[in-house]
């Protein structure tokens, strides 16, 4: 019983953390919360049900994310870049507006039926670990989102552009002064985290269903996971995300009659204890 | 028309002259009388030249232009832009039936029971989320709104508040002298929020100008500033977040009399972006755009809406008038017409 509540939660959290880690990126190098991820996110699955219904899951799983990589390159050129010298409220704000407009264009050409996608042959059905049974999707799906989130910290960790990014997150100024071009940063980052969007709108097809409500779901979910958190904190983000997703699973299981509000319960708990949220991001004004 | 913007506005922005030759300035007299024919002609004509479809266009439009005095007055002044004003909207509405049909009040009871029930929670919402960053408080109040219009679908709560199906308002009795069919009838109902939109509009026009509107104002420069020179910067912004929820609660109110009807879709995100549409397109500098904003929208939305274009158009609003028209409709015009006044002023000296 309770090794499938935990294995639930991961595998809702592995999702909610590649899209929090991504929302999490852009914030550390342009300030910027993009409101609109959610609407990404919702491409990525619409996306990926049409590549699957022609060449199957896994073409869905590598085409989708390099598609969104493009439409990253192309947010950042277009919109952050151009609006680099407006306050971080009014950039947030057309985020806002181009999350809608994209939203609308999904619905014109999908309607607003729901979809589903079935999952490949190999990842359906289950298998049983220490007499339980357990979807092999979702198995995946763990893997996946902790794979993603292994990746993420190896190369932020590891590697000479992901010492630059961590540097312009803390602070933006001393970063550029020792000659980091956060331009070209903000470029990989922003077409990285519209890619892992994708990844994870592909992973959702799957796992919950494709519905014209699905972006502003999936963002006001990771609002709340960037908060807690702490604004602009990765590991805060994915720290939170674990914790949001046993929250969310927990709260279905034992008080199903208010689960839908359990994870604003939590925001304002944590919002109580610790107003910065839990990670160390840095405080903005 | 081009000549006489043009001497007006530079006769009014020279009072010194006029003041040396003939007495007082006429400045202040001239503009309160400006205001009060608006005042008077706006209240009467709509009424003998509209016809009731009209009309209820322009209710809607004044009752979402109050809203998006709201959401401009936090903007401008705190620089906090909240995304959930449609939970206190409809929020208000919603109380004001459950507390007709469940808790059996009489009207002016029910109206002052939700509307105290909602400032209530507006104060603690806002002394839980004004203290952070103005971007985290643009997120916490669209969480928090998205928890009210979730909280309302909740199975258990079903017999309170409706569901998906809304509550119908029926009220026997008057409020404040006026009976069901008054709110409902559009030409009567057009008086009402016209009064409605003007008071409120008065009351944060003359907040901003207050020391309450200077210190939000120097707040929202730079905070740690203010706090260094020893400014409370946490209760302004409460009492500012307070104040604009019962401007919301009052066309929230206002709304549900005229309609006799609350849909859970009055507490939803749209309802929310549409208002900061609104408050966009006017623009949010000042309470006439807000306004004027809100009865574009109305007017836009009844050509766009049948074509199911009015989400997209309002992404699209969002985006052209913060990149290309920062000030919106009201305040583009104003500064145009200053301008003009300036250059004359140039030309004739």
């Amino acid at each position: 019983m309770i090794a499938l509540l935990i294995a639930n939660s991961l595998a809702l959290a592995a999702l909610l953390i590649m899209l929090a880690s991504g929302l999490a990126l852009i914030y550390g190098l342009r300030d910027v919360i993009n409101f609109g991820h959610g609407a990404i996110y919702m491409l990525g699955a619409y996306l990926g049900y049409t590549v699957a219904l022609v060449g199957g899951f896994w073409l869905a799983l590598v085409v989708v994310p390099v598609l969104l990589a493009v439409l990253g390159i192309a947010f950042e050129y277009l919109a952050l870049r151009p609006l680099q010298s407006r306050s971080h409220i009014e950039v947030a704000l057309v985020t806002l507006g181009l999350g809608i407009i994209l939203g609308q264009i999904i619905i014109f050409f999908y309607g607003g039926a729901a979809r589903s996608v079935d999952a490949p042959q190999i990842l359906s059905g289950s298998i049983t670990v220490l007499n339980l049974s357990y979807p092999v999707y979702r198995i995946f799906l763990i893997v996946m989102g902790l794979g993603s989130c292994a990746l993420l910290a190896l190369w932020l960790g590891f590697t000479p552009s992901g010492l630059y990014v961590r540097a312009v997150s803390q602070d933006p100024s001393v970063a550029r002064m020792m000659g980091i071009n956060a331009d070209r940063l903000s470029l990989l980052v922003t077409s990285l985290s519209a890619a892992f969007a994708g990844v994870a709108g592909v992973l959702a097809g799957p796992y919950l269903s494709i519905d014209p409500g699905m972006d502003v779901t999936m963002i006001v979910n990771c609002l709340i996971i960037v908060v807690i958190g702490g604004t602009g904190s990765i590991g805060g983000a994915i720290v939170a995300a674990l914790l949001f997703g046993l929250v969310q699973v927990a709260g279905s299981v034992f008080l199903p009659s208010i689960a839908a509000l359990v994870p604003y319960i939590l925001l304002m708990v944590v919002l109580l204890i610790a107003p910065r949220g839990i990670g160390r991001g840095r405080v903005l004004n | 028309m081009n000549n006489r913007t043009t001497t007006t506005t530079a006769a009014g922005a020279r009072p010194a002259a006029i003041g040396s030759f003939g007495g007082p300035s006429l400045r202040l007299p001239l503009t309160l009388g400006f205001v009060a024919i608006v005042f008077v002609a706006g209240a009467v004509a709509p009424s003998y030249f509209a016809g009731d479809f009209m009309l209820r266009l322009a209710n809607e439009g004044l009752l979402l232009g109050m809203l998006a005095l709201s959401v401009a007055f936090l903007m401008n002044q705190a620089g906090l832009v909240a995304l959930g004003a449609a939970s206190i909207y409809g929020g208000a509405g919603l109380l004001f039936a459950i507390a007709m049909s469940e808790w059996n009040m009489t009207p002016t009871g029910a109206l002052c029971a939700s509307f105290l029930i909602i400032v209530v929670y507006a104060t603690v919402l806002g002394a839980l989320i004004v203290r952070t960053n103005p971007l985290a408080f643009m997120m916490l109040t669209l969480a928090a709104g998205e928890m009210i219009s979730h909280g309302v679908m909740l199975e258990g709560l079903r017999d309170y508040t409706g569901g998906a199906d809304g509550l119908v308002v029926n009220f026997k009795g008057s409020i404040f002298g006026m009976e069901a069919a008054d709110f409902a009838s559009p030409a009567r109902f057009w008086l009402v929020a016209w009064v409605g939109a003007w008071l409120a509009g008065l009351a944060l026009w003359a907040v901003g100008r207050s020391r309450l509107g200077a210190i939000l104002r120097a707040v929202r420069e730079n905070e740690e500033r203010m706090r260094f020179s020893g400014f409370d910067t946490y209760l302004p912004r409460l009492i500012a977040y307070v104040l604009v929820n019962i401007v919301a609660a009052i066309a929230g109110l206002l709304h549900v009399l005229n309609a006799g009807f609350v849909s859970p879709e009055s507490l939803g995100l749209s309802i929310s972006t549409n208002t900061l549409v609104a408050a966009l397109m006017g623009g949010i500098a000042g309470s006439v755009g807000p306004i004027v904003g809100g009865l574009i929208f109305s007017f836009a939305q009844d050509e766009f809406g049948a074509r199911g274009l009015t989400q997209l158009l309002t992404g699209i609003v969002i985006v052209v008038f913060i990149v290309v028209f920062p000030r919106g409709v009201v305040g583009g015009l104003w500064s145009a017409a200053r301008l003009r006044a300036r250059v004359g002023r140039r030309e004739t000296s």
